[in-house]
């Protein structure tokens, strides 16, 4: 992984204190206040170039570039094995905690090398939120799910206000302010997912990675999320990993494809990008043959 | 999982479109020739086969909103879809101008009738239904190249359609063979129609292929101008 910092200096601003000894931390701006900028084109949140996976001798994903523009939601699609989850995992640091996970190429957020041996991991997941397929509350209060993450990171602000403007970001607070006490594992389905994306926006992160977030929701909680989601892009970046490609088509605004190659010499199965593209044209009008077999339904 | 039956509801659906195009093309044929002929029999025919042709656009319209509704088809097969929904309603129209100059030979069977007008209206009748089959074989055989010989196949009709009104014209000294002309002038302009109707066809094929949607001809540009919709 290369360790240039190059480019740091083009986004002060926006890595503030991503990189350890950097003393600005308390000047990064505050998610959800950012001043709308009229672009015809997206800036990009994260720039990603010939990035590949390996789990020991077992490479996961190969030469993957593509961009992440900023408010907007990216659907990653594609068959079981493709790579889409260990892409997303990328994003914040999470494949570190993989003990013989190998990382080539290069992931850029706002400029900063990601992957650069200064940046602090605890601060990119930090700013780099992550929803899971199964919603994992903790074993805790509604209130202190939410309060975990803040004070963790040492919030000195009033941590109340800040538990209950994230529970009504996350679409949950009129549900659940009378029984802040209670704990999460009580909620429903539909509803601890919200209390993670509550939890998740507490941190006032820039990135919201969801990982399947209603696989496991009926479709009325599966509905919900997606409003939510709607809702929370004017505010953030989110990056969604789905096997329903009709939610892909519902809420996204671009659309990445993956699939699997098999390598006919050792029958090895690798992730690629096949095509990234807007929405409405991967499933009106896609450009790879292989993007139109598989939204089509006629492989996978 | 491949969607093994939602294909095949497709494919039928192609099917039936299919055969809506033969009968459309069949009945534009006979009622050309019920003029041109003199034959009663033929027009009787192409008037109450309307009703088949009508059930069978009435079956592919259900057909292609279950498919919306159930199947949710995306790329190529929502582009199929919209071209059966399309080109299922152009087709109708086909059958009913079809009527309409079928129906001409009951008013005009009794008034004289003029040799180059009927050979014209022959023709126009020829070309238009070689149309119809040419942008239905575009569709079977995926042939951008069949779509795009379309526009250039209905010079003719639009030329020979805008003649009618002089040869017509010509007719003015005898009322009754101009009361024939003016319906001829119907006929004319009916056939004129299904052409139109067919480079329609074309173009949603077209759009099939290449997942633009173009505009071969535009009425309201008639110095060529076609215009692009993304």
């Amino acid at each position: 992984m290369s360790g240039s910092g190059e480019g740091m200096e083009l986004t002060q601003e926006r890595v503030d204190g991503l990189v350890v000894g950097d003393d600005h931390h308390a000047s990064r701006p505050v998610v959800g206040h950012r001043e709308r900028v009229e672009r015809a084109e997206p800036a990009a949140v994260f720039d990603i170039a010939d990035l590949s996976v390996s789990y020991g001798d077992f490479r996961a994903l190969r030469d993957v570039s593509l961009s992440i523009r900023e408010h907007e939601i990216t659907a990653l699609i594609g068959p079981s094995g493709c790579g889409k989850t260990t892409f997303l995992r990328c994003l914040n640091r999470m494949n570190d905690l993989i003990e013989d996970a190998r990382i080539e190429g290069q992931v850029r957020y706002h400029g900063v090398d990601l992957y650069d041996p200064r940046v602090d991991p605890v601060e990119v997941r930090r700013r780099i939120g992550m929803v899971f397929q199964k919603p994992n509350p903790f074993p805790k209060s509604i209130y202190d799910n939410v309060a975990f993450g803040p004070r963790i990171a040492g919030f000195d602000g009033d941590l109340e206000e800040l538990v209950e403007r994230s529970l009504r970001r996350a679409a949950l607070w009129d549900e659940v302010k009378d029984k802040l006490k209670e704990s999460g594992l009580a909620l429903s389905g539909g509803q601890q997912q919200r209390l993670c994306i509550a939890r998740a926006i507490a941190t006032r992160p820039d990135v919201i990675l969801m990982d399947e977030p209603c696989s496991a929701l009926d479709p009325i909680a599966t509905q919900r999320i997606e409003d939510l989601m709607q809702e929370l892009i004017e505010d953030y970046t989110i990056i969604i990993v789905t096997h329903n490609m009709q939610q892909a088509a519902r809420v996204s605004d671009r659309t990445a494809f993956f699939t699997v190659e098999v390598d006919e010499a050792n029958g090895q199965r690798t992730g690629v990008v096949v095509e990234v593209a807007q929405t409405h044209a991967i499933f009106t009008n896609p450009s790879d043959e292989r993007t139109e077999a598989y939204v089509t339904g006629r492989f996978g | 999982m491949p969607r093994a039956h939602f294909h095949q509801e497709l494919e039928r659906l192609e099917r039936e479109l299919a055969s809506l195009g033969d009968l459309a093309a069949t009945a534009v044929r006979s009622a050309t020739r019920a003029v041109t002929d003199h034959d009663e029999v033929l027009a009787r025919s192409v008037i109450a086969g309307d009703d088949a042709l009508d059930h069978l656009y009435l079956e592919l319209d259900q057909g292609v909103i279950a498919l919306l509704a159930l199947q949710a088809p995306v790329a190529a097969d929502l582009r199929l879809v919209s071209v059966i929904l399309h080109s299922s309603l152009h087709l109708e129209r086909v059958g009913d101008q079809a009527v309409n100059v079928a129906k001409i030979l009951r008013v005009t069977r009794d008034l004289p009738a003029n040799p180059t007008i009927v050979q014209q209206i022959g023709e126009m009748g020829d070309i238009v239904v070689e149309m119809v089959l040419t942008a239905m074989e575009a569709l079977r055989a995926r042939s951008l190249e069949l779509c795009l010989r379309l526009p250039t196949m209905d010079d003719p009709v639009d030329r020979l359609n805008r003649n009618m009104h002089f040869e017509v014209a010509k007719l003015a000294g005898d009322p009754k063979a101009l009361d024939w002309g003016m319906h001829m002038n119907l006929a004319s302009r009916a056939l004129e129609r299904v052409g139109d109707n067919a480079v329609d066809i074309a173009e949603q094929v077209s759009f099939l292929l290449t997942g633009e949607f173009r505009e071969f001809t535009d009425a309201s540009h008639p110095g060529g101008v076609v215009a692009d919709v993304d």
